[in-house]
């Protein structure tokens, strides 16, 4: 072959392309109702909080280890991320959102079984350390990770129909 | 292993054979008893080895076979590399450790290099290095032999420890021995690498970091720290320090993961490895992170914000999340230091953040304070317990969530007692289910037990106040169940139902209903408590199916209420079917699409069944197309019933159900699609702001319908919000006898009605019509500009009223007339003197001519006579007029000459018109009275005349004049309605039997020398009739009546005024009938 790296770059080309997956619509209906779940849980969570609707804890801009307005790209990406949510939430010491944890652990699952592979977390050093240095304020982090994820929820609700592949 | 390598080690050819022996003695002393400076011999410490030099003369002793029980002779010593020469053999020695401080290693080797030289005569057959190991963990000794080099290891269990080392040299039985040389381990190592790495914030802001170093002080010089904020760790930004475990860092950034490392070095110069990384990140730090205060202490806590664009100007500190503490209470440190300082008045578990100001938002990172405060507090626990297959109880407590709490609680058997201390042994925790993080719930409870509830802070930072249940106590039972409601024709809904078998104790119980129909809208209406499981409600109407719902509770009113039990839906109780059927209208709408019309019925609503004791449940729908072809629909009770019809004739007859029957009586509706009948002749609408009324006609040559039907769309229901057209069609049905309808209600205006008549075969050919009604606003445009035409008219008229004025305004001195030259008004007593005609004036109207330039009024009567003033006049009641006493007699010159001053400037605008009046009284008694009213009310009468020439309709008027009173009239009268207010003269004078004549005298100047000769004339003619008749007259002018139709003698002037021009417009003379 006179152009190896063309070659190459068909290969990759067609691998990638055996290995996406289409999403069916019974699929995409059972994440959507998963994520609206995992909605409504979280809006019932917070709103028992009670804390002053003017507070903004956690701006976007900061704590760049806990996905934020994370664009949805493909469902890779959503189960990498779904998977940094499931992280912080197994790190909270109470029993509070035990039931969130468990509907993202099904959501997760759900789209395992969907052949889409779970990338590893790129950020899983920073992750950590930032759950260490957050432990001694597990509401606040609690109640950011909530609002976060859920900005995550209704995104992907958003935008699950665009996905025709995993 | 080394006796091995020995036996295996072939011959050589040198002279010097050692052979290691290696012999481990345990040997117990501590390592205090080591003193390496005791008999130590120099040894050099260098690059984490240890290293000395030992050279022997000559050996003193024969060696007979392994180690001796005699110390040998001092003939070797540790040398310098320099000094070698001089003894006979040098052995090379160096220690080392291994490993983690695991093993010391320590080797004597022959020195080659100098043994071709100078050690030649040196020969020794055997070399043998002891070690003994002395440190806190054990005590140990090692052996080993060799022939040119013997190593030697021995364990140091991971502890520091001073190592003893003897080098015996054997050679042909004789025996040289080292001094005892002693290695210390500590020396041999790096220094540990720093720990407990960790930073705080000074309530300046600065950050200071610290570590713990591994290294006696006195051994530590240095320290090194470098940071980095590179996650790749590739620039490291490195400090030095010297003497102290700790340095500010200043130069830090927020939102930054750092990864910090410090070694040190000790006084050997040897550094440590870098510590473990150390991570952090700098946002908003608190100072102290953790308050621990009592009860109605006052608390200060810092906030560092790390971000330079926060300004701590802007802070603001929140308690708990929820509260805003007042901004007296912050102080403002520097740019990036706030302080807030709050009394804590209740015990338990709060926290702190300072937040930044983002107009109405707060910003606020994850780091907040925690405040403990000391003593038991509040939690609010309350438990509810459940009789089920399991008994349970539910506990709540409503604490901040902020702190990690536990309900703990503890199980008495019977009374609850308090004790002292608590036997944690019996202590439980509640367990708690998940995503409920305020709820626990115990299973298998005893409910006649108690059970004490407390909640504690995670930690043992604080404790609630405990609550003690007994779960009996709080029992939230389950609700009825199995209900039974009929709604009876009676008016009555009758209910019963089940209670729960558990708890056993009475119950009394709480009824809730509203009706079926629109239950949007309508209200639970609850009847309780009630002792007995059935309840009698009084209804208002009867044929209402009900939504029913029943709860309960302990008769003694402990515990809770259960939940509202299932709803269930009432039945209605009917004693026959239904009589009638529903009135309905129909609604057609063409699918060209499909070829046929959809149908959908409309029924009246409320539908009756015509009998209080029977319901009306359902309709029936019944099709007969043709063909004969029939079925039926059931349907409840709806409002539309939809269904779809072709062309062929169909019949649809609707029926009232129920559970005992059918409606018998049931009207029907005949769909055709021929050619339809013309009955009606007209049909019309009229349209006010409420109601229609609609009217219509019909072909005499045409059958009566049997009904008819009124059709319009309702214009209120706006179509653009999805209502449909069966929703905004509204119709009524006229009997056949009808001709006319009103409808009142809320229209629009531009509805079209169509009239249906509906005949026992289907419908006749409707009639339309479009009941326009204007736009309200069209109406009050047309009232403004009637009303504007009326100030414009008036307007005008007063304009021209003033032209008039000003064109008499210089009417000539009546005494420059030319009938009246020669005249000495002033002694004129009587009207014959000024006009001497012997015939009287059988009618007296004013003549108006409008070329007179002058005029003058007379008034003649057989009392003195009175000429006033027109203005005066007004103001003189008709029926005082009839008093007039001889105050006025005397005057009567004085009248005139007034008269004739009026139109001089001097008098007022409405004296400026030239009116005079004639009065006539024969009640001369009554004049005073008269005058005294004339002069108290002339001017108000002047001043209101104004007024009154607009309104033009006053009680005063001619049509009045009979009842009114003439005072009052005469107050609104003015000079320019001068016709007016004598009317009311004349009318008075008319009842009163007296005569006042109002004239106005013109003369001409063609007609003035021949009125003259006649005036003289008829004076001397009627001056013997004057005594006979005051109301008799002899003018020597025509009068005109002005208002003639309402006098009857004025047919008999208009002979005499037909030569008399106009003069003014308005005025009116009083017809005096000469009786």
């Amino acid at each position: 072959m006179r152009f190896p790296a063309l070659r190459s770059t068909c290969i990759l080309s067609m691998l990638s392309l055996i290995h996406c997956i289409p999403v069916h619509q019974h699929d995409r209906k059972n994440v959507k109702l998963q994520a609206k779940t995992i909605i409504v849980r979280i809006r019932e969570h917070i709103d028992g909080q009670n804390l002053l609707p003017t507070l903004i804890i956690g701006d976007p801009g900061h704590y760049p280890e806990i996905p934020a307005d994370k664009p949805i790209q493909g469902l890779g990406s959503i189960m990498e991320t779904i998977n940094t949510f499931h992280k912080v939430l197994q790190k909270l010491p109470n029993k509070h959102v035990d039931q969130i944890r468990r509907d993202l652990s099904t959501l997760l699952g759900y789209l395992e079984g969907m052949d889409c592979t779970l990338k590893e977390s790129t950020n899983g050093k920073a992750l950590d350390a930032f759950l260490e240095d957050s432990a001694s304020y597990p509401f606040t982090l609690e109640y950011m990770t909530l609002n976060r994820l859920k900005q995550f929820m209704q995104k992907l609700i958003d935008n699950l129909d665009q996905l025709k592949i995993c | 292993m080394f006796f091995s390598d020995v036996l295996s080690c072939p011959p050589r050819s040198v002279f010097i054979m050692l052979a290691l022996l290696v012999i481990f003695i345990a040997v117990s002393q501590g390592l205090a008893d080591l003193n390496p400076s005791d008999g130590v011999s120099d040894g050099v410490y260098e690059d984490l080895k240890w290293k000395a030099l030992l050279c022997c003369d000559h050996p003193v002793q024969t060696l007979n076979s392994g180690l001796s029980e005699h110390p040998p002779e001092q003939h070797c010593q540790l040398l310098n590399a320099t000094k070698q020469q001089s003894f006979g053999s040098c052995l090379d020695i160096l220690c080392w450790l291994e490993g983690e401080r695991e093993n010391l290693i320590c080797n004597a080797k022959t020195r080659r290099a100098a043994a071709a030289s100078t050690l030649v005569s040196v020969s020794p057959h055997q070399l043998v290095v002891q070690m003994d190991v002395h440190s806190d963990e054990a005590n140990s000794t090692a052996q080993c032999v060799g022939e040119e080099t013997a190593i030697c290891s021995v364990s140091l269990h991971g502890g520091d420890a001073t190592v003893s080392l003897v080098i015996i040299i054997s050679e042909n039985g004789t025996t040289a021995q080292s001094q005892k040389m002693q290695v210390s381990t500590y020396e041999l190592q790096r220094p540990g690498a720093p720990v407990n790495l960790h930073y705080n914030v000074t309530t300046e802001g600065e950050v200071i970091f610290r570590w713990t170093g591994t290294q006696p002080d006195n051994n530590t010089i240095n320290y090194e720290i470098q940071y980095s904020s590179n996650s790749l760790l590739q620039q490291w930004k490195v400090l030095k320090v010297k003497g102290r475990s700790w340095v500010a860092l200043n130069e830090l950034s927020s939102d930054i993961r750092y990864t910090v490392q410090v070694r040190c070095q000790n006084h050997l110069g040897y550094w440590s490895e870098w510590s473990q990384p150390f991570y952090f990140k700098l946002d908003v730090s608190y100072i102290p992170a953790e308050v621990f205060t009592t009860q109605e202490s006052e608390v200060t806590v810092y906030s560092v914000f790390h971000n330079r664009s926060w300004s701590a100007s802007k802070a603001v500190w929140f308690l708990n999340g929820k509260m805003k503490i007042p901004e007296s209470q912050y102080r403002v440190i520097n740019e990036q230091v706030s302080t807030v300082t709050l009394k804590m008045d209740k015990a338990g578990f709060d926290t702190l953040m300072c937040c930044l100001t983002l107009g109405e938002k707060s910003m606020c990172s994850i780091a907040y304070a925690k405040i403990y405060t000391e003593g038991r507090f509040n939690a609010n626990i309350t438990c509810e317990s459940e009789y089920s297959y399991v008994d349970t109880m539910i506990c709540k407590w409503n604490q901040s969530n902020w702190a990690q709490a536990r309900l703990l609680y503890r199980q008495y058997r019977s009374k609850c007692t308090e004790e002292a201390e608590e036997d944690t042994s019996l202590v439980k925790e509640c367990p708690s289910k998940a995503g409920d993080h305020r709820q626990c719930t115990l299973s298998q409870i005893s409910m006649i037990f108690c059970y004490k509830f407390w909640l504690e802070v995670e930690g043992g930072r604080g404790q609630s106040f405990p609550v003690y249940v007994t779960p009996i106590d709080y029992v939230k039972p389950s609700p009825p169940f199995d209900l039974e409601a009929i709604t009876l024709p009676s008016k009555t809904l009758s209910v019963r139902w089940k209670r729960p078998s558990l708890p056993v104790y009475g119950m009394q119980y709480e009824l809730q209903f509203k009706a079926l129909a629109g239950m949007a809208n309508t209200q639970w209406k609850v009847i309780g408590p009630l002792l007995e499981p059935q309840a009698e409600i009084q209804l208002e109407e009867s044929c209402v199916h009900f939504k029913v719902e029943v709860r309960c509770k302990d008769v003694n009113d402990t515990g809770y209420w259960s939940d509202w039990s299932n709803s269930h839906i009432s039945t209605v109780f009917n004693l026959k079917a239904p009589e009638m059927g529903p009135d309905f209208w129909r609604i057609l709408q063409e699918d060209p699409t499909r070829n046929v019309t959809n149908v959908t019925l409309i029924f009246k609503q409320p539908i009756l069944a015509g009998d209080p004791n029977s319901c009306v449940e359902g309709l029936v729908i019944k099709h007969q197309a043709s063909g004969g072809v029939m079925w039926s629909n059931e349907t409840t009770l709806a409002r539309f019933h939809s269904f779809q019809w072709r062309k062929e004739a169909h019949t649809v007859t609707v029926m009232s159900r129920n559970a005992l029957g059918i409606s018998t009586w049931n009207r029907n509706i005949t769909l055709l699609r021929q050619a339809k009948r013309r009955c009606v002749r007209s049909f019309s609408a009229v349209a006010n702001v409420s109601c229609v009324h609609l009217s219509w006609s019909l072909l005499s040559d045409q059958p009566v319908p049997q009904s008819f039907v009124i059709e319009w769309l309702d214009l209120n229901k706006d179509p653009e919000k999805d209502v449909s057209l069966t929703e905004r069609i509204q119709w009524v049905r006229v009997e056949s006898r009808s001709r006319d309808l009103s409808l009142c209600r809320r229209f629009y205006g531009s509805e079209e009605f169509t009239l249906y008549p509906v005949f026992a075969d289907g419908e006749g050919e409707p009639a339309r019509y479009t009941a326009t009604r204007g736009d309200p606003a069209a109406y009050i445009l047309l009232l403004i500009i009637a009303f504007l035409s009326v100030v414009l008219f008036v307007t005008l008229m007063m304009s021209q009223n003033q032209m008039k004025k000003l064109m008499w305004k210089d009417v000539p001195n009546p005494n420059k007339c030319s009938w009246a030259k020669g005249m000495d008004f002033r002694q004129i007593d009587t009207m014959e003197s000024l006009f001497p005609h012997s015939e009287g004036l059988t009618a007296c109207p004013l003549l108006l001519v409008s070329e007179s330039i002058c005029e003058v009024e007379i008034i003649e009567k057989p009392h003195p006579l009175t000429i006033e003033n027109v203005k005066d006049n007004e103001e003189l009641p008709s029926g005082d007029k009839t008093t007039t006493d001889s105050g006025l007699q005397g005057d009567s010159s004085e009248a005139l000459e007034a008269s004739t001053a009026a139109p001089t400037p001097e008098t007022s605008g409405q004296s400026s018109v030239t009116y005079s009046t004639i009065l006539l009284s024969d009640q001369p008694s009554q004049l005073q009275k008269q005058q005294e009213s004339l002069s108290s009310s002339s001017d108000e009468g002047n001043f209101s005349a104004n007024n009154s020439d607009i309104s033009g309709s006053f009680p005063g008027g001619l049509w009045d004049l009979e009842n009114s009173n003439p005072r009052h009239s005469s107050s609104y009268n003015s000079v320019e309605e001068f016709s007016e207010t004598s009317e009311p003269d004349y009318e008075a004078s008319e009842n009163t039997g007296l005569a006042k004549d109002l004239y106005y005298l013109e003369m001409t100047g063609e007609e003035k020398e021949e009125e003259e000769e006649e005036e003289e004339e008829e004076e001397e003619e009627d001056e013997p009739e004057e005594g006979q008749s005051k109301n008799k007259r002899v003018m020597g002018v025509n009068p005109r009546p002005l208002l003639e139709s309402q006098n009857s003698t004025a047919s008999n002037s208009n002979n005499m005024s037909h030569s008399i021009p106009l003069y003014l417009p308005q005025f009116r003379s009083e017809c005096i009938n000469p009786t």
